[in-house]
């Protein structure tokens, strides 16, 4: 998902959707992210327009949660576990795997936006930790041994296209 | 579905639902939520499918359910009502399933739990240990109903409470009920949740709003997300019954984002919840106006707070605010708000239904009911748990939990996440309480526990809460945004080897401060895992900061690798593997040498460390260590034998070791490498100290010994034996003979004594362990008879025991004062004692020794309740009313040995500490006077042989600094030694290759007891070799890394 121009259309019927509603910025903007798979900075300015704050308030709110992002993201959200069951279980091992496989450091985006790296706070899959979650599939019990053949899976996909 | 406009129209849909589901007698309940990870949707569909095909349509019932709670064992299936469970299912047994189990009541073997010790299958739900030590009331409909489906909790009882409620309760009883439920919030704090009612509802101020906090953001913890994914509706109800309470006209569930099959299970009820009209205006035609809805969070962990909750569901940043107001005053919109968790709502429902006093039949004086803990991290059984508060957290973790995988030790368990604390082996029988937790420093919290073994470190884990809590803190107030910050850069250069001893103050001052000074519970509680740590681990600190050791070999600075970190004597394992690989026998040995002189001696009796810690464990099994050096020291003695020139003299000055023993001999082999002559003086006409008088030859052959003692002496260590350091012959003599410097090692040999009736007398069929063992090994005439008991539960006890055996007693029973999974006996040798047919009696304190005639006639014990107290020291409980009295001929006392001081001189300046034990530096093993240093068991107390060799390495360091003149501490640092071997092993290969550790094997049981032949088999080098290459070379892995 190669950030192009956004479509402006699919924003403002975003911001119509919410425009009225109570307390509307944060499910404003997670909608802007599930449609985008980022928050466009441009989108910024037309949304605190219709919801009648000031621009830095809703770049404050954005920055703010970890749910949103600024910068695109790669069609493979990859999340590794750092919760305490997964790191006792030897997570920052995978997590360093993963590094090196990927050549991302956390929270960077492959150049050919395939792939994002990041860390999530606690997944609460501790049952199968460590775990990791691949946009909304969970990977439960990960050995290092098996970190290539689950990444190759995703590139597979990436061949075929 | 049509609404329902009266409380009867709900009774009426109840009793039509279960007419309906009544047909379908079978039901096949699937984990559809957590067992997802592991394939359940494709079990499910198989059998469906199956079912179909066999044409059971009409008799069958298939859910699709929320978590069942043992999430070890996934995808898990219960089929009703037959009460059986199966686990670990894939969709090929789907067929026999329908066929074996649905159609003919037959149970299938292999998808049964196993019992861990016997290995029968266990198929009936309620007598699995995991279930049948629960109670489980707020997640009975978990995995019993399909979530998605409002029938089935309706079909289960739900809205009853609504129903009872609406029609014949005010407010004020409601709120009446839960208050004498002395229901606490289950978030973490333990507020009572009646009175927090009671102050919203008091409020001035319209209108007014309930909240569900659903962001369980607690790493560890995962029992709400289990209740909205399982059983969305009672969460529903609960709140429903709190508004009607409160009088709230609205409420939110705010829930977060990483949980996608909550909110889509929230969603549906939701969507259910109001088609049927329990939500929405006039609600069961009672005039009853309330609505609910949905808050999706945005990822911050702070927003757990309520005040950062509830900024959060206004659209505005997540960050607290100070209190008072309190959210019952002035909450969401300013309006008086009511929080609570999602496992409190859950609750609610219950306490209504059945009443108060049903809800506290379970529970302590003041904290009723049930609580939900989600166990996690080390241990076998992880999943959810739901217990009567007060459970004790052994009965958690070992008896419902399992145990600690791999035969680990059990160090700690996490409670509360990063707001909690450790609680310690020591409180094992802690009843699991809000107050009794919080006395020794934890929290409750939100009920994850996350075990740790021994292979954690308390010092990174600390480290790890904070680094959490510092990315998580909002950065509002000052004392949490750089107090954090401090905190986690002093634990994080300890954990790198650069942490000073004041930086353990430094710690403590500031967590007191960010403690007393942060605005939210984030800040006040983030020191908590630190301090928690340094109370009862303070020594894993002090080990980074001063000797750069990490108990739990993961502190990346300091390791190469695990195995080479926790051997005591830090020998460098993965490259003597390597070398066997190689079939570079010798090599393997002189590699070993490098640390330890007594490779054959370890190839046998070593615990062993470095296997608990190898990270091939962490795939299948360790690697057989232990076994490969037997492997390598005995060929070298096969094929090189003892002989080996002298290591050259090339220093002036002279040493004196006093005790041949292995730490006596480790301190004069390395001293002689340095280039020192080092002479040892032994009272005994033998070497070896405990290996030569007490270690039976059953498990160490005499010859084993006298060749590792033989090459020592070829190095050129002389050993005098029947040379006693005594008042005629004092170690301050050897100061003045010339040697410059002396190493006390003179062990641990003196039986301890119970002090019990009887013990006095000199009765014929009454011995010491060690000396019992002693006398049998130098083949005095000790033979017993008939019956023999054995008082002790340690090593030497069960050393004893199996001589004993060999010495002529027909049976052999021993008793201990711990109870079977507390002795500290090695567990393989406990097994092979057992094979061998001697009877343990665990729990029971010695009372009396009976006698006539002069001899032993019987022991008498009482039962022991409790060996530690509740501050975990020493102090065993008995219970006098339960006596036990055993006839025999024998009694061997073997309940620990003692340090024998009385070669000392009592003038000697030797500073003593109060127990007469000498005073010595831990790190550098010397004593008050100059020149003379000790070690071993002789300043410990009874350890491991390996400890022992590791302390008198230590000594010869030390003893090369003194007499060099050099200053500061020892340092034995983990080093690569210099004879590399470059075999990659399991490394290369990139597949997860099974490659079973392989079994060593035994003599016999029936055959070995005749006489003292070695139980344990040696490998084949094919054997050695392949074990080998089971080896993983981590320290590769690190090598490349730091490239």
């Amino acid at each position: 998902m190669e950030p192009k121009e956004i479509d402006w259309n699919k924003l403002t019927a975003v911001i119509a959707k919410h425009e009225n509603e109570k307390w509307a910025l944060i499910p404003l903007l997670q909608e802007v992210q599930e449609t985008f798979g980022y928050v466009p900075p441009e989108s910024i300015e037309p949304i605190a327009q219709a919801l009648k704050m000031f621009p830095s308030q809703v770049q404050g709110v954005i920055t703010f949660y970890a749910g949103f992002s600024l910068k695109p993201k790669g069609k493979y959200v990859l999340k590794v576990c750092r919760g305490t069951a997964c790191h006792v279980k030897g997570s920052r091992n995978i997590l360093r795997l993963m590094q090196n496989e990927l050549g991302l450091e956390k929270g960077e985006t492959s150049a050919d936006y395939q792939f994002t790296l990041e860390t999530v706070a606690c997944l609460g899959a501790c049952f199968v930790a460590p775990a990791m979650m691949v946009n909304r599939t969970y990977y439960g019990k990960l050995a290092p041994t098996r970190i290539s053949s689950l990444l190759a899976q995703y590139g597979k996909d990436k061949e075929e296209e | 579905m049509e609404k329902l406009s009266s409380i009867g129209q709900l009774e009426w849909l109840r009793n039509t639902i279960l007419a309906r589901d009544a047909k379908r007698k079978t039901q096949v309940h699937i984990c559809m939520t957590g067992c997802r990870a592991y394939g359940a949707s494709e079990v499910m569909e198989a059998v469906e499918k199956e079912v179909k095909k066999q044409g059971l349509s009409n008799e069958v019932e298939i859910r699709a359910t929320g978590c069942h709670g043992f999430c070890a064992k996934a995808p898990v299936m219960a089929i009703e009502p037959l009460g059986i469970q199966y686990q670990e299912v894939d969709p090929e047994a789907a067929s026999e399933i329908v066929d074996m189990t649905l159609r003919n009541n037959r149970f299938i073997d292999r998808l049964a739990y196993k019992d861990p010790v016997t290995g029968a299958p266990v198929f009936y739900r309620n007598q699995i240990p995991f279930y049948k030590k629960q109670e489980r009331r707020v997640l009975a409909n978990c995995g019993r109903i399909s979530p998605t489906n409002i029938d089935h909790y309706i079909g289960a009882g739900g809205y009853q409470a609504v129903a009872k409620m609406l029609s014949k309760m005010t407010p004020e009883n409601v709120i009446a009920e839960v208050t004498d439920a002395k229901l606490r919030g289950r978030g973490g704090a333990g507020f009572p949740a009646g009175l927090k009612w009671k102050f919203t509802r008091q409020a001035p101020g319209s209108p007014k709003y309930i909240i569900c906090n659903a962001d369980e953001g607690d790493p560890g913890a995962f029992m709400d997300r289990a209740i909205l994914e399982g059983d969305p509706h009672a969460v529903l109800e609960g709140m429903l019954i709190g508004a009607y309470a409160i009088g709230a006209e609205y409420g939110y569930i705010y829930v977060r984002e990483e949980y996608p099959i909550a909110i889509e299970h929230l969603t549906i009820a939701l969507e259910q919840a109001k088609e049927l009209g329990l939500l929405g205006e006039n609600i069961l035609g009672t005039g009853f106006n309330y609505d609910l809805s949905l808050k999706i969070g945005a990822g911050a962990f702070v927003c757990g707070e309520e005040t950062a909750l509830m900024a959060s569901i206004e659209g505005q940043r997540g960050m607290p605010r100070a209190r008072p107001p309190f959210p019952a005053q002035s909450g969401l919109g300013g309006k008086p708000t009511n929080i609570n968790n999602v496992e409190t709502w859950a609750n609610v429902p219950l306490i209504i239904k059945n009443g108060a006093e049903w809800y506290g039949q379970v529970g302590t004086d003041n904290s009723k009911g049930t609580k939900i803990f989600s166990l996690a991290g080390k241990v076998n059984n992880t999943g959810l748990v739901e217990v009567p508060i007060g459970t004790t957290v052994k009965d958690i973790i070992f008896g419902i939990g399992g145990g600690i995988p791999k035969g680990r030790k059990f160090k700690a368990v996490q409670m509360g996440g990063p707001s909690g604390g450790c609680v310690p082996a020591q409180f094992l029988n802690l009843s699991v309480d809000y107050d009794t937790i919080q006395r020794i420093g934890a929290i409750m919290g939100s009920g994850g526990l996350v075990v740790l073994d021994e292979n954690n470190c308390m010092v990174e884990i600390a480290r790890f809460f904070l680094s959490f809590t510092q990315s998580e803190s909002c950065g509002k107030c000052a004392p949490c945004r750089l107090g954090t910050t401090q905190l986690l850069e002093i634990l994080t250069r300890i954990t790198r080897g650069e942490g000073q001893i004041s930086d353990i103050q430094t710690i403590k001052e500031l967590g007191a401060t960010i403690t007393e000074s942060s605005l939210c519970g984030l800040g006040q509680a983030c020191a908590k895992p630190a301090l928690s740590t340094l109370k009862y681990f303070v020594k894993e600190y002090e080990d980074h900061i001063r000797e750069h050791r990490c108990a739990g070999a993961t502190c990346d600075s300091m390791v190469i690798s695990a195995c080479q970190h926790a051997c005591p004597a830090g020998i460098d394992v993965p490259n003597y593997v390597a070398a066997v690989a190689l079939g570079k026998y010798e090599q393997a040995v002189d590699i070993i040498r490098e640390r330890n002189p007594f490779p054959a001696v370890c190839g046998r009796i070593c615990i062993h460390p470095c296997e608990f810690k190898c990270r091939r464990g962490e795939l299948d099994e360790p690697v057989a260590i232990r076994s490969i050096k037997r492997f390598a020291s005995d060929w070298y003695f096969e094929h090189i034998g003892s002989s080996r020139d002298p290591f050259p003299v090339t220093k002036a000055q002279m040493a004196a070791v006093v005790g041949a023993g292995p730490a006596g001999l480790s301190c004069a082999y390395f001293l002689a490498k340095m280039g020192y002559k080092v002479t040892v003086f032994e009272s005994q006409p033998i070497a070896g100290g405990m290996l030569g008088i007490a270690v039976p030859e059953f498990r160490l052959p005499r010859k084993v010994v006298e060749d590792e003692i033989k090459y020592i002496e070829n190095c050129g260590v002389e050993i005098r034996y029947n040379s006693p350091i005594d008042a005629g012959h004092t170690f301050t003599d050897l100061l003045n003979e010339g040697y410059e410097a002396v190493f006390l090692a003179a062990g641990a040999q003196a039986s301890k004594q119970i002090g019990i009736p009887g013990e006095d007398k000199d009765l014929e069929g009454l011995y010491y362990g060690l000396h019992f063992l002693n006398g049998i090994k130098k083949g005095q005439e000790m033979r017993l008879k008939n019956r023999a008991v054995v008082i002790g539960g340690g090593n030497v006890a069960i050393d004893v025991a199996r001589t004993a055996l060999r010495a002529g007693a027909q049976h052999v029973q021993i008793f201990c004062l711990e109870p079977r999974d507390e002795m500290p006996a090695w567990e393989k040798e406990v097994e092979e004692a057992l094979d061998e047919g001697i009877v343990i009696n665990p729990s029971w304190s010695p009372k009396q020794i009976l006698y006539q005639d002069g001899k032993v006639t019987g022991i008498e014990f009482v039962r022991c309740v409790c060996v530690f107290d509740d501050e975990g020291c020493f102090n065993p409980e008995c219970n006098e009313e339960v006596t036990q009295l055993v006839e025999a001929e024998n009694v061997l006392i073997s309940i620990g040995q003692a340090q024998d001081m009385s070669f000392l001189s009592e003038d000697s300046q030797l500073e003593r500490a109060l127990w007469g034990a000498l005073v010595v530096d831990e790190n550098t093993l010397s004593t008050n006077i100059s020149g003379v240093f000790a070690g071993g068991d002789f300043t410990t107390g009874p350890t491991f042989v390996i400890r022992a060799i590791a302390s008198g390495r230590r000594a010869a360091i030390a003893i090369d600094k003194y007499l060099q003149g050099a200053s500061g501490p020892v340092e034995i640092p983990d080093v690569k030694t210099a004879m590399h071997e470059d075999a990659g092993l399991a490394l290369d290969e990139e597949t997860e290759q099974e490659m079973p550790r392989i079994r060593v094997e035994l003599e016999k049981a029936e055959k070995r007891v005749s006489d003292f032949r070695e139980v344990e088999k040696g490998l084949s080098s094919q054997e050695a070799i392949s074990e080998s290459k089971r080896c993983l070379r981590c320290d590769l892995e690190k090598e490349r890394m730091s490239i």
